[in-house]
Parts: C-alpha cells; sequence; structure tokens
C-alpha cells in the first residue's frame, strides 16, 4: 500500500488537516443525481466499487493514524463514548475478528495476523502494535474486545441484535458522530433510533430499510452512503459537545467558506457477524473542503444544484440552516448550467489544481 | 418523529391468560379505556392512593390493590412479576415517567412490548436528560427547560429513550448564546 | 473457503449414530479456517441425485461448527428422499469434496429470554444439541424435551447423553409429553423453541396461543423460503424467452441472458430493479410494493419474486 500516513494531524483545536490529490479523487461524492432525497439505498458491499473507498473492507487511507490518536484523545476524556450491553460480548469478539481478518487480508504489507488454536497474534505496524493474545479470553487484551480492536479502525461501529422483528441498537463506538448520542440512543429500535430524520419515516424508508438488513447474511456485507457537513475538519461534533461546536456554525463568510465548510460524507457498511448473529454498523466518516472537492468541475456543478434544491426539512435537519444561502451563492460559480452525467464518477484523470 | 410514543387506549389482550392493569392514580377515567371497555375488562388493578394506612396483596386475587406510592406499587409489582408464568399481559396507566418505569420491570421480567400496554394521561410531563452533563431534570412541561445540573438552556428533542426514561435535551442556543425561540407548555 | 458465498469442504469422517442417522464430519477441502456459527445455523449442500437434473440442494443444521475442528452434521435417511439423505447414507465417503454455502442462521436464541426451553422431534433434535452447547456455556436456565419413537428413545437418551442431566427428558411419542402442563408451567420471560415434523411445531404454536404466550416468545427453525419452483419468462421487448431455475432469481436468470437491467439492493428493498407485467401471475417476495401494487399484479422485482404462473411476461 503507498499510503503516506500524516500522524501530526489533528481534528480539533488547530485542525492541522489536508486531502491529499488521491484522497479527494478517491473521495465517497455522494450525490449521483442533481437533487437529493432519502430512499432506500443500500446496495451490496462489493469490491471493487466505483472508488477505493469501496474496494476493501475496511477502508484505511492517509488520515489512518491521526483519526486513531484523536479515538484514543476522545476516549481518554470520556470513556462513556465506548459502551456494549452485556448480552453483546459474543459480537465484540466477532467484530474484533472480522477487522483485524479484513485488514490482514486488505493491507498485507500494514497488518499481519497469525493464529494457532486461540492464541493469536496481532500486529499493526502503522500504529506500532504487536500483540500476542487468546481469543476469548478478555483478560489477555488491554480492553475489551471491541473497543481493542475499533481503536485501531477509522470511523465509528454500532452492535445491532436481532430480535422481535428488529434491530436493537445494544452497543457501539462513536467517537466521530454526525450529532447523535450513543449513551442515550442504546437499547433503542432501529424505527426509534432514526426517529429524528424528517420526512423519510412518511416515505416507508425505514420499514423498507430495516428488512433489507435483518436479511443481510454472513459474507454478504452491504453499505450505503450518507451525508451531512461541518464547519472545520471536526471529527467530534457529538451533541454531548454541541455547546463547543455549535458556536461555529455562525464563523462562515463569503471568504473562508471554502476552506471551512466540509462535505461529510458516511460510508456506512453492513456486516453479519457469526458467532453471535448480530448486524455490525461500520460508519466510516470522510471530511473534504469545499475547495477540495470544487476542483472536480462534476462535483462542483452537481453541489451546487443539490444544495440549492434541498428539502427544507433536510436543511433544518442537517443543521445547514444558518448559512445554506451563502453556500448556494458560493457554489454558483461552478454550475455552469449543462446536462451533467449521472453518478459519482469524477470523470477527470487527473485532479485540476 | 417516530421515537416519539404514540398510545392508544387500553383494551385487553385477547389471547392472554392473565391480565394486571397498574396506575399510579387512584381513578381509572373512562378514556383511559378503548371504546367498548372498561374497568371491568381488567379483574385485578393496582392503583396508588397515597397514603400509607394500606396493606396490598401483591401475588394475585381479582379486584383492586391500593398502593401508598408510585415506588412502592413498582418494588412489589418486581416480585410479582418474578413469581408469574407465560401468558400474563401487563397494562400501565398514568404520568409518562411512571408508566415507563413499570414497562422497564416489565422487560427486566422477560416481558416483550407485545406483552404491555401503556397510556398516559394527565397533564403532559417529561424527564428531560441533558445530553451535556447527564442530568435528569423531572417534572418538564416546557418545551425548553434550564437544566439542573450545568445551567444551559435545554430544548426538548422530540427523542426518547425508553431504556433511560427520559427525552433528550440539548442546548437552545449553543450556536448563538441568548437566541432563544419562544418557550411553549407541552400541553400546547 | 473459495469466497464469501461458497464452501468447499471435505468429509473427515462419517459415523453411524444409529440405523438411519448418520453423523458427518466435514472439515474445508483447503484445510483453511472454516467461518464461525451461531448455534442453530445451517449450511446449504449441493449433493449429487439419481435423478436427471443433476444436483440438489439440502439444508442441514451445524450440530457443532468450530473454525478449526470443522462442522458436524447428523443427518436421517429420510424415507421419501430427493437422493440427498440417501447419497449421505450410502455413498458419501472420507475425502469427498461438496459444496456449501456459509453457514446462515434463521433460528437463534433470543438475547432477553430468562428461560429457554427446547422441544425437538425425531431429526428437530439437531439444533437443539447446538443450543445446548451454548446455553451450558453460558449457564443460562434451560429445560429440553425430546420426542422420540418409541423404538428411538434409546437413540435420542445416547445423543443428548453428553448433556444429560435433570433438565433433559426424552419422551416415547407425542402422547408421552403432556405439551400444555409444560408450556403452563413456564416462568414469564421464557422462550421455547421448536423443531421438528410441521405437526409438532404447529402442535406447539397452537397450544402456547391458547396459554396466552406471545407469539414472539414461540420459535420454529425454519429454512427459509430462498428460490422456488423454475418457471419460464419472456422478455416481450428483448424477443428473448428464458427458464428461470429453482435455485436462481429472476434478476440472476435475466442477466445471464446478458440483458441490461438496473439493480442496487438486490434485496427486494429498493425499488431500483423494479419491471413492468404484461402477462402471468406475480408471486411477490419483496419489501416495496404496497399491498395495491401487489394485487395489481403490474410490477415485479425480480431481485426477490417470482411467479405463480408457468409463464412470466415483462415488459423489457
Amino acid at each position: 500500500m503507498a499510503t503516506r500516513f500524516k500522524p501530526d494531524e489533528t481534528f480539533r483545536d488547530d485542525f492541522r488537516y489536508a486531502n491529499s490529490d488521491d484522497a479527494i479523487m478517491r473521495f465517497p461524492f455522494p450525490f449521483g443525481e442533481d437533487g437529493y432525497m432519502y430512499g432506500v439505498n443500500i446496495e451490496p458491499h462489493t469490491r471493487p466499487g466505483s472508488t477505493g473507498a469501496f474496494a476493501v473492507a475496511f477502508d484505511v487511507d492517509e488520515h489512518y493514524v491521526a483519526e486513531c490518536a484523536e479515538r484514543a484523545t476522545v476516549l481518554a476524556l470520556e470513556p462513556g463514548r465506548c459502551l456494549v450491553l452485556p448480552h453483546m460480548r459474543e459480537a465484540e469478539w466477532d467484530t474484533l475478528e472480522l477487522i483485524m481478518e479484513s485488514l490482514a487480508a486488505d493491507y498485507p504489507d500494514q497488518f499481519t495476523l497469525e493464529r494457532s488454536g486461540d492464541v493469536w497474534t496481532w500486529t499493526n505496524r502503522p500504529l506500532n502494535i504487536h500483540q500476542t493474545f487468546r481469543f476469548g479470553d478478555a483478560t489477555t487484551l488491554l480492553h475489551p474486545p471491541f473497543e481493542y480492536i475499533t481503536r485501531q479502525a477509522q470511523g465509528d461501529f454500532t452492535l445491532q441484535d436481532q430480535r422481535d422483528g428488529t434491530l436493537y441498537i445494544d452497543g457501539g463506538i462513536a467517537t466521530v458522530p454526525a450529532d447523535w448520542s450513543l449513551a442515550f440512543d442504546v437499547g433503542m429500535t432501529f424505527h426509534e433510533w432514526h426517529g429524528p430524520v424528517p420526512l423519510a419515516h412518511q416515505a416507508g424508508v425505514f420499514d423498507r430499510a430495516l428488512q433489507y438488513l435483518m436479511r443481510v447474511r454472513y459474507g454478504h456485507p452491504a453499505r450505503r452512503l450518507n451525508w451531512t457537513m461541518t464547519i472545520n475538519p471536526r471529527l467530534d461534533t457529538s451533541p454531548e459537545n454541541y455547546p463547543l461546536w455549535g458556536p461555529d456554525r455562525t464563523i462562515l463568510d463569503a471568504e473562508n467558506i471554502a476552506t471551512r465548510l466540509f462535505l461529510r460524507v458516511e460510508l456506512q457498511t453492513f456486516y453479519r457477524l457469526p458467532r453471535s448473529n448480530a448486524l455490525l454498523f461500520g460508519i466510516r466518516t470522510y471530511l473534504a473542503s469545499l475547495a477540495d472537492l470544487t476542483r472536480v468541475p462534476k462535483w462542483g456543478c452537481r453541489l451546487h444544484r443539490v444544495m440549492r434544491d434541498l428539502h427544507p426539512d433536510i436543511i433544518g435537519y442537517k443543521g445547514l440552516s444558518r448559512y445554506h444561502e451563502l453556500l448556494v451563492a458560493y457554489l454558483a460559480q461552478f454550475d455552469d448550467g449543462t446536462t451533467t452525467t449521472a453518478g459519482t464518477d469524477p470523470e477527470v484523470a487527473v485532479l485540476p489544481s | 418523529m417516530t421515537s416519539q410514543p404514540r398510545y392508544a387506549q387500553l383494551a385487553p389482550f385477547a389471547s392472554a391468560r392473565a391480565h394486571l392493569l397498574v396506575s399510579d392514580h387512584p381513578h381509572l377515567a373512562d378514556l383511559v379505556f378503548a371504546p367498548g371497555h372498561g374497568v371491568a375488562d381488567f379483574a385485578e388493578r393496582w392503583i396508588v392512593v397515597s397514603h400509607a394506612l394500606v396493606m396490598p396483596k401483591p401475588f394475585g386475587g381479582p379486584g383492586e390493590q391500593q398502593f401508598r406510592s408510585p415506588s412502592h406499587l413498582l418494588a412489589l409489582l418486581r416480585h410479582r412479576l418474578a413469581a408469574e408464568t407465560m401468558g400474563l399481559r401487563l397494562y400501565a396507566v398514568g404520568s409518562e415517567p411512571f408508566i415507563w418505569d413499570a414497562a422497564r420491570i416489565g422487560h427486566e421480567a422477560g416481558m416483550g412490548r407485545e406483552e404491555m400496554q401503556l397510556y398516559a394521561c394527565g397533564r403532559p410531563e417529561r424527564r428531560v436528560s441533558c445530553v451535556h452533563c447527564r442530568t435528569v431534570t423531572p417534572h418538564v412541561t416546557t418545551t425548553l427547560v434550564t437544566c439542573d445540573g450545568c445551567g444551559v438552556t435545554l430544548t426538548v428533542r422530540d427523542h426518547f429513550s425508553r431504556m433511560h426514561n427520559t427525552w433528550m435535551g440539548v442546548q437552545c442556543d449553543a450556536e448563538v448564546p441568548g437566541e432563544l425561540p419562544a418557550i411553549e407548555d407541552l400541553s400546547a | 473457503m473459495m469466497d464469501g458465498q461458497t464452501l468447499m469442504l471435505v468429509v473427515a469422517g462419517t459415523t453411524s449414530v444409529a440405523p438411519g442417522l448418520r453423523r458427518v464430519h466435514l472439515l474445508a477441502a483447503d484445510g483453511a479456517r472454516l467461518p464461525p456459527a451461531a448455534a442453530g445455523a445451517h449450511i446449504t449442500v449441493s449433493l449429487p441425485t439419481s435423478s436427471l437434473s443433476g444436483r440438489l440442494r439440502n439444508s442441514y443444521t451445524l450440530v457443532t461448527a468450530d473454525p478449526e475442528r470443522g462442522y458436524e452434521l447428523i443427518v436421517r435417511r429420510a424415507d421419501r428422499s430427493r437422493g440427498g439423505s440417501q447419497h449421505i447414507h450410502e455413498a458419501l465417503s472420507i475425502g469427498d469434496v461438496i459444496e456449501a454455502t456459509v453457514p446462515h442462521n434463521l433460528f437463534a436464541l433470543h438475547s432477553q429470554a430468562k428461560k429457554h426451553l427446547l422441544i425437538g422431534g425425531g431429526i428437530g433434535v439437531t439444533p437443539l444439541l447446538a443450543f445446548l452447547a451454548r446455553l451450558r456455556e453460558t449457564k443460562a436456565l434451560f429445560e429440553l424435551h425430546q420426542i422420540a419413537s418409541p423404538a428411538e428413545t434409546g437413540v435420542f437418551t445416547a445423543l443428548l447423553a453428553p448433556a444429560a442431566g435433570e433438565r433433559i427428558h426424552v419422551h416415547a411419542g407425542r402422547a408421552g409429553l403432556d405439551l400444555p402442563a409444560l408450556l403452563a408451567a413456564q416462568p414469564l420471560g421464557t422462550h421455547v423453541y421448536v423443531c421438528g415434523p410441521a405437526g409438532l411445531m404447529d402442535g406447539v404454536d397452537t397450544c402456547a396461543a391458547a396459554l396466552g404466550w406471545p407469539a414472539s416468545h414461540v420459535h420454529r427453525e425454519d429454512f427459509g423460503a430462498a428460490g422456488g419452483e423454475p418457471f419460464k419468462l419472456t422478455l416481450a421487448r428483448s424477443g428473448i424467452a428464458l427458464d428461470v431455475a429453482g435455485d436462481q432469481t429472476m434478476l440472476e436468470a435475466i442477466e445471464a441472458a446478458g440483458v441490461d437491467t438496473p439493480s442496487l439492493c438486490r434485496g427486494g428493498a429498493c425499488g431500483v430493479c423494479m419491471l413492468p407485467v404484461l402477462d402471468g401471475e406475480p408471486e411477490h417476495r419483496d419489501h416495496f410494493l404496497s399491498p395495491a401494487e401487489r394485487a395489481a399484479g403490474c410490477h415485479i422485482m425480480p431481485c426477490v419474486s417470482r411467479s405463480r404462473s408457468a409463464t412470466l411476461v415483462l415488459d423489457i
């Protein structure tokens, strides 16, 4: 893997963060059409997909080392951000196995997993970890298994117990949440934790998505994209800390919007876990500034149209109200009025500067 | 907004072996029951009379049992359910915090949601959990409230946790301090 | 392991448990680790049949499943068989390689149960054996009642022997078990799991309901409704007539014929693959169409739905 990690990046305070041209080109741009509305946009998580971000099980990119450090910072300050109910212990080990197997298979130069019976040896070169432990025995790991492995993966994860005709969010880690609280939502059903989302309920989106997810089989993961916007490349936009990041929404102006407003895309993946029969949701989070994304002409044009025509309820729910007008005004310059092609492909071989 | 619980008037489950109705109020108004149903459909009823001069029998028998307080009732409910067999249905009527406390006890006894019916009545009041400092502010009757713990003005989001039996409170003016919408009564 | 979807398994051992009951031990043909599985999971194996059509797909519970020690099945020789169990009893030998799906679980223990009541009939004991191992591991409260024909009570007693205790009961025939008394005595929070002949499972359903058990506390083994009867499909605009096989989806058949048609979730939920129906009677298995749309029969989701009529005509 040719990735060069940038271990000194930060996602708070001084926000030392940048996307390389590679990172921009492989960004999971979520808009395949000139308009956006909620739908059941779930598809099989097969490889390869349309960008590098879809070609592996759990994507490791240039921000990996820095994101793991950020996660460690959050957990040191707020350990309750990782929480697993007692009946999900088996799912914890399933998650550890899945992520270790996947990273070792997808990035053999960076991760290695050796197994002899239940004695496992795990090597994570980017984080300089070399750990021998007994699979199934939590006393042989520094942290409980789910926390142990998610500290070495990018993005949040949740564990769902499937029972009584629905899914219950019975565990997870949320250090990069887009304004939702794991501590508050734990124990809710699929429809309950999606309660606040406007419009989608009436359209039956969650009913159909739930039916699909409950039928996800081992070996056949699925994925979808979700998006919102964040001021500054701040990963921790938790409701818990909203008093600290909320004021950021007032700092945008025409001069800084390009570099301070970020499109935040979640690549959500859904895996059936074998021993527990639970579902693991991965919420891999990507941030790219408007300046980054509008270097791709098609993306700049499409962003204008999507944001201009966005349903007011969605604008409100996604927290864009305060700066929506400014955003549309800024993006107008990238819209040449011509027809755009369907799909998210950037359609440039090299990123223009 | 579907995390917000929706309540239907009570009607006895058709296929149950036995029914137990609990209420935090001494009187069960007609409006609590679905049309065509009433108190007579619920052979065993537990009510709260708010004084200590009663000795209820928690282990069964038809009629009305009187309890000293909601806490007294709920403590005995736990014991009762531990002694029960399959086929029981639980009905809880009263303030929203009380009925979800009862539901929690049912859940901990192994009952599923389809074995319980809940009906909130009386003046709307909510327990609000401040997501910032985790303090629960009880008896909230308005859309905005000052957090008992950290003092911020919370907007009560339309997001309810059955497990915690609280609504989610989030700082209302985090973006621009002092910029607050009009405060409204919950029963409006 | 081949890919995320199929396993190549080698027979590492076969033993006769009793006349008509054979235990089969399977390992990965390439010696690799096998996927783990939750108690109650099954695999679907592809077996040769005596008929001309070639392959038969039968599902068997994993009585044990360990990534390194392998999988164990217990197969009963069925009197009226399409040939699958006959093959396992008469022809399958050590060293044979068979193709199977990765494990799939449609019959799992409930995480909130205060007590697990297991009821089995005949070969339906296999998922219960898997449950027993797990319940003992977690020290959960359980009770097992196995119904065997009078001639086979010894067989099942022996099969259950490693887990024997006062919580395990083998009954001679259904009459040997007082089902209403058993169900009526269960504490609040019990879940019952039944696997065996349809009559037994229906009997538990009915008896539990009559005693006031909610449906969500009654679980029965169900290998799922994937696949179905083969049927003929005509694509009117493309002028193509093709056959949809029993173990193939309509969408797969269309794609195999080289016709380009949109799809996304491939699970009946998103609506992207929807196609207009010109003739024939759809068998809807999706989660997208409304009841009215289903009744009208003018649209279908080829990724999961099939045809009730011998032929279906689509407007593509």
